[in-house]
């Protein structure tokens, strides 16, 4: 405890010869209130103008670009997006189209064999019915020619056995003599 | 061409302030003053001639940027595209050092620390400042000291680099405090870092105690250490381009010659200077806000 006071009573003369230390610098460099504080005041205001007039403008401008630049890039990356969802959607439209066309294509396809069949099956059965009536004509036609044949040759016969007999023919012997004359034609 | 432009510019420099220094004034005007002059009075302000340079400084800034911000184009060109180069790098460069939260709030006070202690260091430089000025007469005036220059290099004023030291030293409590919260900022200094139980606890906490005492005392001499440093280089440079000036004796007009090499050493200086200020300021108040968390990473996701 007494060396403790001791050392303080020691230092503070000691204290007081770096005061006076302090003080000569102080005086050497002319540090003293109305110095400083007049500096302090000064560069404060100076400070204040370049951040008002000097770094404000500047930075203002730079900031202004700063956000220009992330809008820019913020709206590429709109941009992209929407092109890809406009590829994707146009892919998609491109597929879901020609899908269409393909069901569309194979729709007519099938149409188109049915129209066939269908038209070949008329075509086949105006056919048949073209033929089934020109088959009816020409038989009609037969035998109708076939009647005028048998009356002409029952004609030609009786005509024929009247003069080689010499003898008029009534008529059941007229018929007579056609059909007899006609059945063995026939067989 | 542009090494040998520049050459030629210094080499113009020191041949004019030689002349300057010979013609203007003082055959007495045999030493630089440690401290900045008093020119005239505005009420209770005291006005300087360091305070006089880094006003005509700071209009230049100011000039430089409302030119270069009177015409913005969307494509930057000529003087709009330098400025905002060189303010763009500093952000960008202070952002890596504090992070995108502190520079945002902080990047007005050290940009402007920068470029006005950069251009006050290079404003120093321009013939005539120091040596034109003005002659004391009448009596009480001391005659190893009657040249009074209407310019000093504003950072060769102690009161000046003090200013601005201390001003930051405040900032920085501030931005401290209202970053971390006062109990934040108090554990940040006093409180033991890593996690401790029973007896180490206790141990931990009166060694880090103790070492918060000393963060205390090293924070206090900071803006101190900030003042003297940049005074120092600065006054110093002023001092060897003055006695370089002088080591021709009579042979004036050789006066240019010796300090030349050094216009290109103070010219450096007063970069490094400006840089070193910056930096030393940015990092300690890093060093303050920092939580070792990567919280403004956090911030920015």
């Amino acid at each position: 405890m007494i060396s403790l006071v001791s050392i303080l009573a020691n230092a503070a003369p000691h204290a007081e010869a770096e005061g006076g230390g302090v003080g000569e610098i102080f005086r050497t460099f002319h540090v003293d209130k109305p110095f400083f504080f007049s500096q302090v005041a000064s560069f404060l205001i100076v400070a204040i103008l370049l951040k008002k007039f000097a770094f404000g403008p500047i930075q203002a401008m730079l900031e202004q670009r700063k956000g220009r630049i992330a809008e820019g890039e913020a709206n590429l990356i709109k941009i992209q997006k929407q092109l890809a969802d406009s590829e994707k959607n146009t892919a998609e439209a491109i597929a879901k189209a020609n899908e269409e066309a393909q069901r569309l294509v194979n729709e007519a396809k099938e149409s188109a064999a049915i129209l066939s069949e269908r038209k070949a099956q008329e075509a086949i059965a105006s056919a048949q019915q073209i033929l089934a009536k020109a088959e009816a004509a020409a038989k009609a036609e037969r035998d109708l020619i076939k009647a005028e044949l048998k009356r002409e040759f029952g004609r030609l016969v009786t005509a024929t056995t009247a003069q080689v007999t010499g003898k008029v023919l009534n008529t059941d012997d007229q018929k007579r003599i056609n059909d007899e004359a006609l059945t063995k034609v026939e067989a | 061409m542009r090494f040998l432009a520049s050459t030629t510019a210094i080499w113009l420099l020191g041949l004019a302030s030689s002349f300057a220094a010979t013609e203007g004034v003082a055959e007495v005007h045999d030493h630089l003053p440690a401290h900045a002059e008093q020119i005239f009075n505005i009420g209770p302000f005291v006005i300087t001639n360091s305070m006089l340079m880094v006003w005509i400084v700071a209009a230049f800034l100011i000039l430089i940027a409302q030119l270069a911000t009177r015409k913005l184009t969307l494509v930057p060109s000529g003087l709009q595209n330098f400025v905002e180069w060189l303010v763009e790098s500093l952000y960008n460069f202070l952002e890596g050092i504090l992070g995108k939260h502190l520079v945002k709030r902080t990047f007005w006070f050290f940009g402007t620390i920068f470029v006005l202690i950069l251009f006050t260091n290079w404003f120093g430089l321009i013939p005539g400042v120091g040596t034109v000025g003005w002659e004391l007469s009448g009596p009480g005036v001391d005659p190893h000291d009657k040249f009074r220059p209407f310019l000093r290099g504003g950072n060769a004023d102690l009161n000046m680099t003090a200013a601005m030291s201390f001003t930051f030293a405040l900032l920085w409590f501030y931005w401290a405090i209202t970053e971390n919260g006062l109990k934040g900022f108090l554990s940040h200094i006093f409180a033991p870092k890593g996690k401790f139980s029973g007896i180490m606890a206790l141990m931990m906490i009166l060694v880090f105690g103790f070492v918060g005492v000393l963060e205390i005392v090293s924070i206090l001499f900071r803006p101190v250490a900030l003042s003297f440093r940049l005074y120092g280089n600065i006054f110093a440079g002023e001092n060897i381009l003055e006695n370089m000036m002088l080591v021709v004796g009579n042979n004036k007009f050789l006066a240019w010659l010796p300090p030349l090499p050094f216009y290109f050493m103070e010219l450096l200086v007063g970069l490094i200077q400006a840089l070193v200020f910056m930096l030393l300021t940015a990092v300690f108040l890093k060093l303050i806000c920092d939580h070792g968390d990567h919280h403004d990473e956090d911030h920015a996701h």
